[in-house]
């Protein structure tokens, strides 16, 4: 226990004093609010409605009834001159609408008459427009027909049939937690990131610099060295995470959500439930990277080999993407996977099975000890010392 | 008392050492002697409980290392054939360190790091950190923190290596005192003016065997030449052509 001890205080010291190191470290971290707030209000951005929307128009004058119904939906109407396919293209304008010169001919011998409305379907930050401006010429066409009906003598009523009504069962927090997907991803990231040097630093870094061998000759067990080593790393990728957590659930709760007609509240109940849901994250990733570090021929190659596993809190997010099942209890059993399910769930307010906790936790600590084992195992072969 | 015998290692398929014998008695110091890659490093990492023997055992005091790793270590002071340093820490916290790893008390630590400070003229160095030292410097942390647990047996790979004179003096001082004091040393080298002068024992390894041990005298008599160089050359060129 001592010996773990004079490791770990050895290695944080050591860690510690690395500022350059420990600054790339958490400038991840610190990042997170930057790039969640940019995110964020460009969603919010996407999904609600501006101010004032201006649509470009060949030929107004060629469809006044319809130019009204734009103006009472609260477009400002422009008229528009040149190529509006070259003008959209290069991003000049959002959408033109063309009004055909035979709009009125067409109109009285009840030809069908087309209204072009020219778009970039590549665009995300149009799209809402474009959808509005296709439901205003949807519904003027519903309302023409109607008129022609009734001055027929024939009820508009015959017209209805089938028509979807919308049921959303998804709460409103679940929605926003759905927008955002990536506070797991990169609290969870971040895990992985923050004590990735030190990790390196303390396996191959020790080998690349020669002291490995000093090391060994104290009489310790191996398996001593690496608990040390795994706590010292676990500690600087925990408080990395923690801070990340914070800053994340900070630029949320400061982020104007409520303009997407969502809203996200924050307990401290809940709060206490993400940490407790994330807590053996940081020593499960310390394990593997000293696992690869120690693993590795060199420095180089830990570098390499550790950065892969940044990605891993990607995984559960995308394969839930493709495959979206709902969560069962097993999915709580895989380090990771359990964790990113957690906090997406807490986050949207819903309940999680109470064994979830445990179920979590003692996989995720397991696996971490049984890799700190395998490491252990790999710094009792004499091929350690010898590359 | 430090007994080496029959020691045999493979790499792949090259043979490092093979039927490997010495001993090194209390209050003396032997020299382990050989060209570089003739198998010094490799029976030394074998003595001090880095890499296992395929045949043979290394015993200090009675203790097989391969048996009981932790016991035989905590009586070996080592300077291995690695000695890399922490550049982020202090000369002072190397020797917390390593002390610690020893069990040492922190009371003991810091009374036997100023006493190995004053032994190794580091005051002026102790409370720095190792970045930047010079390879004398580091040397001097190296001794210290293989000595911070007062150590029996001293094993030394090359500590005189890549050192200027006035270090190289400082370091042979020291193996001179640990005699005095009783200590088994161990040392290499490949210098043969170094052994002659500082070693009791002999111990002449060539091609992964041991060619020659004994006295000085005994080394050149059993040569039949007058001069101790000529004899490690001739034992070492009588070995290869084998």
């Amino acid at each position: 226990m001592n010996v773990v001890r004079a490791v770990l205080i050895k290695e944080l010291k050591d860690g510690l004093r690395d500022r350059r190191a420990l600054l790339s470290a958490f400038l991840f971290p610190l990042l997170a609010p930057v790039f969640i707030y940019g995110l964020m209000t460009l969603v919010i951005k996407q999904n609600s409605e501006s101010e004032d929307l201006v649509l470009p128009v060949i030929g107004q004058a060629y469809a006044p009834a319809l130019m009204h119904q734009f103006e009472e939906a609260g477009f400002i109407l422009e008229v528009f001159d040149g190529s509006p396919e070259a003008a959209v293209r290069d991003k000049s304008v959002e959408l033109v609408v063309q009004v055909p010169k035979d709009y009125q001919e067409t109109m009285a011998n009840f030809e069908l008459t087309r209204v072009l409305v020219i778009h970039d379907g590549s665009r995300n930050d149009t799209r809402t427009i474009v959808r509005k401006v296709r439901r205003l010429i949807t519904n003027y066409n519903n309302e023409l027909a109607a008129l022609r009906l009734i001055a027929r003598g024939v009820s508009p009523k015959i017209m209805q049939g089938v028509r979807a009504k919308n049921s959303d069962v998804a709460s409103d927090e679940q929605r926003a937690a759905n927008l955002l997907n990536f506070i797991p991803i990169y609290v969870l990231m971040a895990a992985f990131v923050c004590g990735l040097g030190l990790a390196i630093d303390n396996t191959a870094g020790e080998r690349e610099r020669r002291s490995l061998e000093p090391l060994l000759i104290n009489p310790v067990t191996r398996t001593a060295l690496v608990f040390g080593k795994w706590l010292a790393a676990s500690a600087l990728a925990g408080a990395g995470m923690i801070i990340t957590l914070g800053l994340c659930l900070a630029a949320m709760l400061a982020l104007p959500i409520d303009e997407l007609g969502l809203n996200f509240t924050l307990t401290s109940g809940q709060i206490l439930m993400l940490l407790l849901a994330i807590l053996p994250v940081p020593m499960f990733a310390s394990s593997l990277q000293l696992l690869l570090g120690l693993f590795a021929k060199s420095f180089k190659d830990a570098q390499s080999y550790v950065g892969i596993l940044v990605f891993i809190p990607v995984i559960p997010t995308l394969v839930l993407q493709f495959l979206p099942v709902a969560s069962s209890l097993w999915m709580y059993f895989v380090p990771i996977f359990g964790q990113s399910l957690m906090i997406k769930e807490i986050l949207g307010a819903e309940t999680i099975p109470l064994l979830a906790y445990p179920a979590a936790f003692m996989t995720t600590f397991a696996t971490s000890l049984l890799v700190c084992w395998l490491t252990g195992r790999l710094l009792n072969q004499e091929r350690v010392i010898q590359s | 008392m430090i007994e080496v015998s029959g020691l045999k290692k493979t790499f792949g398929d090259v043979v490092a050492i093979e039927n490997v014998s010495f001993n090194a008695a209390d209050a003396r110091v032997t020299g382990l002697l050989g060209h570089n890659g003739a198998g010094k490093s490799t029976s030394l990492r074998v003595l001090y409980g880095l890499i296992k023997p395929e045949t043979g055992y290394a015993k200090i005091d009675g203790i097989d290392v391969s048996q009981d790793r932790i016991t035989a270590q905590s009586k070996l002071g080592v300077l291995p054939d690695g000695h890399g340093l922490y550049t982020r820490l202090t000369a002072r916290e190397h020797l917390q360190y390593f002390g610690r790893l020893h069990g040492l008390s922190d009371d003991r630590i810091e009374a036997r790091s100023e006493e190995l400070i004053r032994m190794l003229d580091m005051q002026g160095i102790a409370d720095r950190r190792t970045e930047g030292f010079s390879q004398g410097e580091r040397m001097k942390v190296c001794l210290a923190r293989a000595l911070i647990h007062d150590p029996r047996h001293v094993v030394l790979d090359e500590p005189t290596n890549g050192l200027d004179v006035m270090t190289t003096r400082k370091v042979r001082e020291l193996i001179a005192e640990l005699r005095t004091l009783g200590l088994c040393v161990l040392f290499s080298s490949h210098l043969m003016y170094e052994v002659a002068k500082l070693c009791d024992d002999i111990v002449i390894i060539a091609e992964g065997r041991v060619v020659a041990v004994g006295s000085p005298e005994e080394i050149r008599a059993a040569a039949g030449v007058d001069n101790l160089e000529d004899a490690f050359v001739l034992l070492s060129e009588q070995a290869a052509s084998v």
